[in-house]
């Protein structure tokens, strides 16, 4: 298997990045939730830092499109990839690494601080989005429903709030209170401003995959509206963080000209 | 028997003990019987860190709202909590091991290196837990199933052995454990309770025998369901743990992850500064098992022992702090004997107390049998004196076998 | 009593052993000891006096009294018999009775005439609950399949019926309940609870469909005609992350609700190798307006035509045709397109491989047609003759056909062009052997005659097995 994917990197190394490139998330406006936007920024924002276009496709049966059912997925050449970790090693057999000038320290630190993420802001994200009752009820079920018809909409809702559930329940949040998970969150961005201190990117003057998975969960949080304040308020508590959001915003995706690469394409199939 | 020797060994570390005693004076020192001493984890072998001589980092620029972090100035001891003893229902060890399953081992080896006296209770039966599983931290009325949700209730009751550290070097812990949760344990787990190999020959006639006898039939199957389910969660929910491409995906990751640490680890003696913290505890915990289990289909292994630095800081804290489970011999010896008596406990020590536990259980159920008799029929009446008597006493007669199997603790020594 | 010794017994069908046994359990038994009174009761007038039924315990008298009130109306002996016969088979088709014999004795008791008949018609029931249990091997799955029937549940041949597949990759269910109307059988309302799992290789797909649908059959004039109302949950899935983009964009959630109409015209002698008769079968579906977000028109059809030839062999030609028609700016599911090929179909390719496709991805196509024409012959030097060896005959055979996408805002004419453009035909010969009244193997060697660029075809031996062939 492992000679087997490496055989895939070493054919996806001798390609060239295509001008076709396609990026699938759901539907932006009605559909997507914070988890997933989250995620999908990260990887947009990964993508924007390697400098490597892509076209931008809003499908509202991306989850399921996705060979590991998460969104987001790329579509580049003959290879689906999806998900920030395995898009990362892809690009990176194309020969596109914004971590390479970083030494094995540095590295096996920024992979622990991905960790941290994902273990704790996504699995907080769900938990707020599918075990809070408040937040299920009035916008996850009905966003998440929305581009099916009924009963399909609720259905199809109600199956997904059973498996974050479960999810939950494995990894054992299901108990958790919503205050135990404020305080993992504060006590992650805690972890994160602190390694962040006062430079401009996590590792020094170049941003990194860590700056774009940062990124991509807190300012999806600062900018989304959930039914309570409190983790915006949280993450607004460590000014740095709020910096790099911005800077990130500022110098990736504000770019005179960038309007070509956030094409709609490929949205009519939301009727 | 043990007792004796136990006493013994604590000798050596004498002076540390009556500094740690000095310190928690309101607490363990006032309690603290002669008899129930034997059940404490004292600060094993470790060389005397001065901890109390060392000054509690300044605190640094973190809000206000910081909760139990790493890096955490010295809290006052709430007192009430303090008298409550703590104890550790949790797996017995074998190997070389203290404990054989990461979450006690991570428990374990924190309680050690912040001197925290905890009394253990190696039950092997997670059947009665909240979660249905080990370990389980109990003190006072606080409950507690999830390994770093104890250290963090030791940090609060001021055991903490991350006095030394940066808030940096905090947040870096707090990433690491993320790193090895996410990445390391599923391999652990996988390795353990979903190889079909280990699960056969190693996994499942262990637990087999440590389980006591009704439940032995029953939990190894629970045990390996939930870790089954547990792995599918956590790679999402399509992701079939068995099939062969998640499965070398997720021993691809625990490679990766078990270079980083050793890259991190380098030539250090521990991952932060001169003394273990929490970080230490963890990756203890993960990777002792993986390195010390005779694991019939052992990938991981191999690799792990390609990592010398990682191995050597295993060897050495389970050396320095949990000296008497070293003498448990070499591993071949340890195998020499489960062929031997299939069905009898890996080690000596183990092999007496199971009996005399069993023969305890059973007197225990007939004593019960009759007092409950007498009492329901009004042939006895009982009437409650003092309180503090009887909470002094009541563990030790919930749980018999655990002043048992750490007899052998102290007769292996 | 003496026997009656009745000479037209030809004209009775006698097709089926069932129906054989009748006749020796019957009155007309052939009792060469019992010589006393032989009479020619050929068309002797004779009156039904009396019919009872023996044996009924849940099933209600009204009902079957709608099945057996022909008999009364027999006036001649041929008649009584043939009219009992049709009502043994009417009670037989009901599903609700294990046996039913027939017995027709001169009328006794108080009022009996001397030209009067008795007809006892002796049943038994089915059993409340009956239960069955098989396993099937398919492509690279094992299934067990439980089936749960409670026939006859309140007494007048209504139907509750239960199927669960446990198969190694997936698992099916379906619940459905059938309700005949008294007096006409073939007016019937039936409901069902599904799901289905299906597993497409030639596709890479994998689809899971949950649904409900309602039944109405009923018979007008010599058709037979089903109105429909299905809703369907349908999931697709790839089937391995290799699977190719175009299916992976088909991956998802959809909702079809749709009515559909189907006619039967049906006067072959045999659902399985008939050797005459004409079977025209035209379907239509609507789907998009009941609710759901698939909107498509669908219209096919299918015509066959049997022949009987010289020395017991037939000849067959059938056509069938199709178009899907979506409506609205969506475009078609994979999971409603048609697909063609394989060895019910157009012999010489492989299963459901012909026409458009992506990375070796079956897509499936809005228009198809296809064509055949056999000739059945019996098997050479008629080995097993009038005995088993009528289960086998050999056959030769002419396949076309194609599929594939319309394009409709050409004219009618252009369709037509593309239709005819891209055929495939094929040839070849080889043994088929008849399963009951149901299903027939083919076993064929096939000799593709006209391929098209990205068909996958199977030359030489081919195994088919199914209910409906081309």
């Amino acid at each position: 298997m492992l000679a087997a994917e490496s055989l895939v990197n070493q054919m996806a190394a001798a390609e060239p990045w295509p001008e076709n490139a396609a990026f699938y998330q759901p539907l932006r406006g009605e559909q997507i939730l914070v988890s997933d936007a989250a995620s999908c920024l990260a990887v947009q924002a990964f993508l924007r830092m390697c400098s490597l276009p892509v076209y931008v496709v809003y499908r509202p049966n991306a989850e399921q499109m996705s060979p590991s059912g998460k969104v987001p997925f790329i579509h580049v050449g003959n290879h689906v990839v999806s998900e920030l970790g395995p898009i990362v090693q892809f690009v990176k057999a194309k020969g596109h690494c914004l971590s390479s000038s970083l030494d094995e320290q540095q590295k096996a630190e920024m992979k622990a601080y991905m960790e941290l993420v994902n273990n704790v802001l996504l699995t907080a994200e769900l938990y707020i989005l599918w075990c809070d009752d408040t937040t299920c009820k009035e916008i996850s079920r009905p966003r998440y429903g929305s581009p099916y018809p009924w009963p399909l909409n609720r259905l199809l809702a109600y199956q997904k709030q059973w498996e974050v559930r479960r999810k939950m329940k494995a990894l054992s949040w299901a108990s958790k209170t919503p205050e135990q998970v404020h305080d993992e969150v504060n006590q992650c961005l805690r972890a994160l401003s602190l390694r962040l201190g006062s430079q401009s990117y996590f590792f020094g003057r170049q941003p990194t995959e860590l700056d774009a998975l940062v990124f991509g969960h807190l300012f999806t949080l600062l900018t989304t509206e959930l039914s309570s304040d409190t983790l915006p308020e949280l993450v607004r508590a460590y000014p740095n963080l709020a910096d790099l959001c911005q800077r990130v915003e500022r110098q990736y995706f504000r770019e005179p000209g960038d309007e070509t690469t956030v094409s709609t394409e490929g949205s009519t199939s939301s009727a | 028997m043990g007792n004796t020797k136990l006493i013994q060994k604590n000798k050596t570390n004498k002076i540390l003990t009556t500094f740690r005693s000095q310190r928690k004076q309101s607490s363990s020192g006032v309690k603290t019987s002669p008899r129930e001493s034997r059940h404490y984890i004292r600060g094993g072998g470790c060389p005397p860190r001065c901890i109390l001589g060392r000054d509690p980092p300044p605190t640094t620029s973190m809000t206000p709202t910081s909760v139990s972090g790493f890096t955490g100035s010295p809290r006052a001891p709430p007192p009430c909590n303090m008298s409550a003893p703590m104890e550790l229902q949790c797996w017995r060890g074998d190997w070389g091991l203290p404990s054989v399953e990461p979450g006690s081992l991570t428990v374990m080896a924190y309680a050690k290196f912040a001197g925290a006296p905890l009394k253990l209770q190696r039950t092997n039966n997670p059947w009665w837990t909240p979660t249905g599983s080990l370990p389980v931290f109990k003190s006072g009325k606080n409950v507690i199933t999830q390994p770093l949700q104890i250290l963090d209730h030791l940090r609060k009751q001021n055991f903490n052995a991350d006095y030394g550290l940066s808030p940096k070097e905090g947040a870096d812990t707090l990433a690491f454990i993320a790193l090895v949760e996410q990445k390391l344990q599923p391999a652990l787990t996988h390795a353990m309770w979903l190889d079909p190999v280990n699960y056969v020959e190693l996994t499942r006639p262990w637990h087999g025998e440590a389980i006591p006898f009704p439940l032995n039939f029953v939990l190894p199957n629970r045990m390996h369901h939930a870790a089954e389910e547990r792995l599918r969660q956590m790679r999402g929910g399509d992701a079939d743990p068995m099939e062969e491409a998640v499965q070398s995906e997720i021993y691809a990751e625990a490679m990766d992850c078990l270079s980083l640490l050793s890259h991190t680890l380098g030539d250090k003696e521990y991952f932060f500064r001169d003394s273990p913290s929490t970080l230490d505890a963890v990756v203890l915990g993960h990777v002792a098992p993986l390195l010390l289990a005779p694991l019939p289909s052992a990938k991981l292994q191999q690799h792990l022992k390609g990592l010398d630095n990682l191995c050597r800081f295993c060897q050495r804290i389970l050396a320095q702090y949990f000296p008497q489970d070293e003498q448990d011999g070499p591993r071949s010896k340890n195998h020499q004997r489960r062929q031997n008596e299939p069905a009898g406990s890996p080690s000596e020590g183990d092999h007496e107390p199971h009996k005399l536990r069993n023969q305890l259980l059973s007197l225990l159920v007939a004593v019960g049998a009759m007092v409950g008799y007498a009492l329901f029929h009004g042939l006895v009446t009982i009437e409650r004196v003092g309180g503090a008597d009887t909470d002094a006493d009541i563990p030790t007669e919930m749980y018999p076998d655990g002043g048992a199997s750490d007899d052998d603790d102290g007769g292996d020594s | 009593m003496g026997s009656v010794h009745a000479k037209a017994l030809e004209p009775i069908p006698m097709d089926g052993p069932e129906h054989h046994s009748a006749f020796h359990e019957g009155s007309m038994l052939d009792d060469p000891g019992v010589e006393t009174k032989q009479e020619v009761l050929d068309n002797k007038q004779v009156l039904v006096q009396n019919v009872s039924i023996q044996g009924l315990e849940r099933t209600k008298d009204d009902y079957i009294m709608h099945e057996i009130s022909d008999v009364f109306n027999a006036t001649s002996l041929v008649e009584v018999m043939q009219k009992s016969h049709e009502a043994r088979e009417k009670m037989l088709r009901l599903g609700i009775f294990r046996h039913v014999e027939v017995l027709i004795d001169t009328a006794k008791g108080p009022g009996a005439q001397p030209d009067g008949l008795d007809i006892n018609f002796e049943v038994v029931e089915m059993r409340r609950l009956t239960g069955s249990y098989n396993t099937m091997v398919g492509n690279n799955e094992g299934s067990m399949v439980l089936g749960l029937r409670l026939p006859n549940l309140f007494g007048r041949a209504e139907k509750l019926t239960f199927q669960f597949s446990y198969g190694t990759k997936e698992t099916s269910y379906g619940l459905s309940f059938f309700k005949p109307q008294t007096g006409c059988f073939e007016r019937n309302l039936s409901a069902s609870v599904y799901k289905i799992t299906g597993q497409f290789p030639w596709s890479s797909l994998r689809q899971t469909d949950r649904g409900v649908s309602l039944d109405l059959n009923f018979p007008l004039w010599k058709t037979r005609h089903c109105v429909r109302w299905e809703g369907a949950w349908r999931e697709l899935g790839c089937l391995a992350r290799t699977a190719s983009f175009a299916v992976r964009q088909e991956s998802g959630h959809s909702l079809k609700s749709s009515v559909s109409h189907t006619m039967v015209f049906d006067t072959r002698n045999a659902s399985i190798l008939p050797t005459q008769g004409l079977l025209l079968k035209v379907n239509q579906e609507l789907a998009g307006y009941t609710g759901g977000d698939v909107k498509f028109l669908k219209e096919d059809f299918e015509l066959q035509l049997n022949k009987k030839l010289l020395w017991d062999s037939v000849l067959s030609a059938s056509l069938w045709g199709g178009m899907l028609m979506p409506i609205g700016d969506r475009p078609s599911s994979i999971a409603d397109r048609y697909f063609l090929g394989g060895a019910t179909t157009v012999r010489g390719f492989s299963m459901y491989s012909i026409g458009p496709q992506s990375e070796g991805d079956y897509l499936g196509g809005e228009a198809y047609w296809a064509a055949g024409l056999h000739l059945y012959t019996p098997l050479p030097f008629r080995p097993g003759h009038g005995g088993f060896g009528d289960l086998f005959h050999a056959h030769f055979f002419l396949n076309a056909g194609n599929l594939c996408n319309l394009n409709y805002e050409e004219g009618p004419r252009s369709q037509l062009a593309r239709l005819a453009d891209g055929l495939r035909w094929s040839y070849g010969a080889g043994i088929l052997l008849r399963l009951g009244n149901i299903a027939r193997l083919e076993l064929n060697y096939c000799i593709p005659a006209c391929v098209q660029p990205g068909d996958r075809i199977c030359d030489g031996i081919q195994f088919g097995a199914g209910i409906r062939f081309l």
